[in-house]
């Protein structure tokens, strides 16, 4: 897939927040933001909101539930065993498995969620727009194919505005 | 920036007046029933000390991790902490009614009784008293010492205090750890002398934690209310919520684990004390105490967005008020009386040190400007985000 990119590279957070807020005030699209460490402004700024604390909530609920009714039917239904007279549905000893197995199931559930919905699986090659973004440098990448071709200088403005280092076009 | 506080004249008769609600039914407690009496004094004394105590461990555990978004709100939980020294003189106090308390008090209880006589090396009323005096002298001591470097920090600026603090608070959190774990056993745990648990120490020391950072955080915004705080914004709500959320999940940990251990090792002379909070009436306040403290908060404060409105938190704080209190019934008053009572006494004992609390955490609350003016993390904390 060939596609264009316009990608401006930042020396600190906080000329990329601006930046971002600035491009999007303009009703403009960015594409990609790659930060060194998460920022959370940045998260504010994009506007992205995830869902994936709802499914997390929602896998723990149905991992809790579905652990409880496995311990039950184990130990009262399919093969009740007698331990120290204690009664076969014993509540308060099923909590801490109950706890740790929700647990896992609400990470591994959600680590998958994300991983599908972030379209990341074992050996992606991965577009790196600028591998100084894993270093201390912060960029904004524009798709130029979806952008308005004049709006486009208008986005240069606003990088060099607010400190970017380096602007350039990415054919690729 | 608002920062000075002064007691109002209405705030000073209030407390004034639940202070005399508070005596008046102390003083018809004990031409009724002196017993009963004692038993509403130990718990309610106890029940202002753990705030106190979570208030200091608290600021400790801000200056030990140097956290920047609570540097704002350190006064608080110094003037909180400022209830120690009062608590002390009440609980010097006991010392009349400690017949009434403990049955190991009692000069002929070891007599007829191998278990009492096996505890007495530790468990006789000197050793308690110096073990009391020594617990009240090293947390005065320490508060005091804290207090005294953010005063100063306040008039030279600098980091030589914030570091003094620091240093000071490393050595408050080790010595906390060690007493209110062991003045938890003295004070409340010897009333059910023949019982056994690992577990009970550490329960109250999450407890006094939790619940201190809960009226800390009604302390802050009842003077947001007032004007003060004003750059309180959704970022520190979510922090308080958060801190309440974290302690709600340990408090739940350790209650559960203590029953459950106890539930499952069925051994007699542990299972004593559940059974005895198993009866009509009882059960209903075993459960409401896990649901309030425990349950409630963890399902309110678990989305985000709950957790930064300042109503739902305060609903949560108000609640955990009498979960706190309901925490320390079913600990005390089984033991003690034995009877599942709530009258003009109960509700005038804790009327009366609520009010004294309330006139102490103020008094420390107006001694000094509502701001550190020079912690170092004051600007992070004001402009706190995430």
């Amino acid at each position: 897939m060939s596609s264009s990119h316009l990608i401006g590279v930042f020396e600190d957070e906080s000329g990329l927040v601006k930046a971002v807020e600035e491009i999007r005030e303009k009703d403009l699209k960015i594409e990609e933001v790659f930060t060194p460490y998460p920022v959370h402004e940045v998260i504010h700024a994009m506007g992205t909101k995830s869902k994936l604390q709802v499914f997390a909530y929602f896998y723990g609920l149905f991992g809790a539930l579905a652990v409880l009714a496995f311990l039950y039917w184990t130990s009262v239904i399919d093969w009740p065993i007698n331990y120290g007279g204690k009664p076969f549905n014993s509540f308060p000893s099923f909590i801490i498995i109950t706890i740790i197995l929700t647990i896992f199931i609400v990470t591994v559930s959600s680590l998958a969620t994300f991983s599908g919905r972030a379209k990341l699986w074992p050996g992606k090659q991965h577009k790196i727009y600028d591998l100084r973004a894993t270093d201390d440098k912060f960029v904004i990448v524009v798709s130029k194919d979806k952008t308005d071709p004049e709006k486009l200088s208008t986005i240069q403005g606003i990088m060099k505005a607010h400190g970017a280092v380096e602007i350039r076009e990415e054919e690729a | 920036m608002k920062d000075q506080i002064r007691l109002s004249g209405s705030f000073k008769i209030a407390t004034g007046i639940l202070i005399g609600i508070g005596l008046v039914a102390f003083i018809a407690g004990f031409i009724t029933d002196p017993d009963r009496t004692w038993a509403n004094y130990l718990l309610n004394n106890y029940y202002f000390l753990m705030l106190a105590l979570g208030a200091a461990f608290f600021i400790a555990l801000q200056h030990i991790s140097q956290a920047g978004w609570s540097a704002a709100f350190m006064r608080v939980g110094e003037a909180m902490a400022g209830y120690i020294p009062v608590a002390a003189i009440f609980f010097l106090l006991i010392i009349f009614g400690i017949h009434s308390l403990y049955e190991w008090s009692h000069p002929d209880a070891a007599a007829h009784d191998e278990l009492i006589a096996h505890k007495i090396p530790y468990l006789n009323v000197p050793f308690f008293y110096i073990r009391m005096i020594l617990y009240f002298a090293l947390w005065i001591l320490m508060i005091w010492l804290i207090r005294k470097a953010s005063l100063r920090a306040d008039q030279e600026g600098g980091l030589h205090w914030f570091h003094k603090s620091e240093h000071y608070s490393k050595i408050l959190i080790f010595i906390l750890a060690v007493t209110v774990s062991l003045s938890a056993v003295d004070w409340i745990k010897s009333i059910d002398v023949h019982w056994f648990s690992t577990l009970f120490a550490l329960k109250n020391f999450v407890a006094s934690f939790y619940h201190g950072v809960a009226i800390l955080v009604l302390i802050v915004f009842l003077l947001h209310s007032k004007g003060y705080f004003e750059f309180l914004s959704g970022y520190h709500l979510h922090d308080f919520s958060r801190y309440i959320f974290m302690l709600a999940i340990v408090w739940g940990y350790f209650w559960f684990t203590q029953f459950m251990l106890i539930w499952y090792g069925n051994i007699p002379e542990e299972t004593v004390y559940y059974v005895s909070r198993w009866g009509v009436g009882w059960k209903t306040l075993f459960f409401a105490e896990i649901v309030i403290n425990w349950f409630i908060p963890f399902a309110v404060l678990l989305p985000t967005r709950t957790s930064r409105s300042k109503p739902v938190i305060f609903s949560v704080v108000i609640l955990l008020i009498i979960g706190h209190y309901i925490d320390l019934y079913m600990q005390i008053i089984p033991g003690t009386t034995g009877m599942l009572q709530f009258g003009f006494i109960e509700a005038g004992t804790f009327l009366g040190f609520a009010g004294l609390f309330a006139l102490t955490t103020g008094y420390w609350l107006s001694k000094a400007p509502l701001i550190p003016k020079n912690h170092p993390y004051l600007g992070e904390s004001l402009e706190h985000h995430f």
